[in-house]
């Protein structure tokens, strides 16, 4: 087929499309969250004493660094979906938001935690729980990432699929931090970290597979 | 962004009246594209046709520099087909040159990735050459690229892949074994395709 052909074929069946709005989409993805953090909480999951957060520097930078990594990475993975985007960037300072929450865990552990073994601490049969429950809560933020990456025109498609891992885990993370019971920075580092990374490597592993420009 | 784009557009050096009337005429036409392209997402097939005329002009131009002669046409064509498909995803708020460089850029990562995975064919003697103009563009372009490889990947590259030597005609001139030089081109193609895709859009 010539060139001619084709652009002949293109414009003769040509339909009128609805343009791609990122406010939209950003609008699915913090819906999808809302609804699944109300169900969650609907169900009686979340922690008796969660009002207290203002007063419970633990707790407070454990919500507030789980939110803000999550906004950091949507953004970044909403805004890779452009074929104009670069996003590097963003994955750069989704990790950097990131390292600064680790770093920010030294100063929230409530007292008597540093008197504890590290065995204790880490708790590694609940930890493995809490990783596994983060992967299912980030499902549906993953799932409609990969549903918008595949509508959208990602020049990038490895990287947008990391951002939008990170994005998804964040938001697992976020989610679960309202019900899990465990009040140690180290445990929250090791585990959540493990959870958020293993939606990260299914989501750029899985996510480019079957996307093509 | 835009701006950027548009002085590599006109990059021909040249006079200062002629470098302002071309900026302006590049400028038009860019102009002239954004809004076929929105009235294109609005269902105008006439618009549509005469954007993706002019497009497939410049994106013959792009590809005739970049990739060897016989992958001209399918360049183009996944290119306008990646138009068609995604045009949903273009904001008539900026600029039409860099969205449709960006696709441009991906496309040619393809068909460069599609060369790295193409059989070897020895080339014949008596193969007839037509344009040479393309092919000294190509090479100056090649040329550049291969500066940024390690030597013996480069060397692999230009006597397998450009001068048509058999690997085994490669090995003996570079002192390398048979593998080594498969090895040093799959590894350097691949490497071109990270150097051009972390470029920024080029024309």
């Amino acid at each position: 087929m010539s060139n001619e052909s084709l652009i002949i074929d293109l414009s003769a069946n040509l339909t009128q499309v609805q343009r791609r709005n990122m406010l939209r989409e950003a609008g699915l993805v913090l819906g999808i969250g809302a609804l699944e953090l109300a169900l969650f909480l609907a169900l009686g999951l979340m922690r008796h004493d969660m009002h207290h957060i203002p007063d419970s520097p633990f707790l407070m930078w454990r919500v507030a660094s789980l939110g803000l990594l999550a906004v950091v990475a949507c953004t970044c993975a909403i805004r890779s979906f452009s074929p104009t985007a670069r996003p590097a960037r963003g994955v750069i300072m989704a990790a950097a938001v990131g390292a600064a929450a680790i770093f920010a865990s030294l100063f929230v552990a409530p007292e008597g935690v540093a008197e504890r073994t590290l065995l204790e601490r880490t708790a590694p049969a609940s930890g493995v729980l809490c990783a596994a429950s983060i992967f299912v809560l980030s499902l549906p933020v993953v799932t409609v990432l990969g549903a918008l990456m595949r509508r959208a025109a990602p020049t990038q498609p490895k990287l947008s699929a990391l951002a939008s891992g990170i994005a998804a885990g964040a938001c697992g993370a976020f989610v679960f931090a309202f019900c899990c019971p465990f009040n140690d920075p180290l445990y929250v580092v090791v585990w959540y970290s493990v959870g958020c990374a293993a939606v990260t490597a299914a989501a750029r592993w899985r996510l480019p597979r079957r996307f093509s420009l | 962004m835009g701006s950027d784009f548009l002085s590599r557009l006109i990059s021909k050096p040249s006079s200062g009246p002629t470098d302002a009337g071309r900026l302006r005429h590049a400028q038009e036409t860019l102009d002239s594209w954004s809004s076929l392209m929105a009235a294109a997402q609005d269902g105008h097939g006439g618009a549509y046709r005469r954007l993706l005329g002019e497009v497939s002009e410049w994106l013959t131009r792009y590809f005739q520099r970049r990739l060897p002669s016989g992958q001209v046409d399918d360049a183009i064509q996944e290119t306008l087909l990646a138009i068609h498909r995604r045009r949903h995803t273009y904001d008539p708020r900026y600029p039409f040159g860099p969205w449709l460089a960006a696709i441009a850029k991906n496309k040619w990562v393809d068909q460069l990735r599609k060369l790295s995975r193409r059989p070897l064919v020895e080339l014949s003697d008596e193969i007839p050459v037509e344009d040479h103009e393309t092919a000294i563009v190509s090479r100056s372009v090649l040329t550049g690229l291969l500066e940024q490889l390690r030597p013996a990947q480069a060397q692999s590259i230009l006597l397998v892949r450009v001068q048509g030597y058999s690997v085994e005609d490669a090995s003996r001139q570079t002192g390398l074994s048979p593998s080594a030089v498969k090895m040093n081109i799959h590894r350097g193609i691949a490497r071109l395709a990270a150097i051009i895709e972390k470029t920024p859009d080029v024309e």
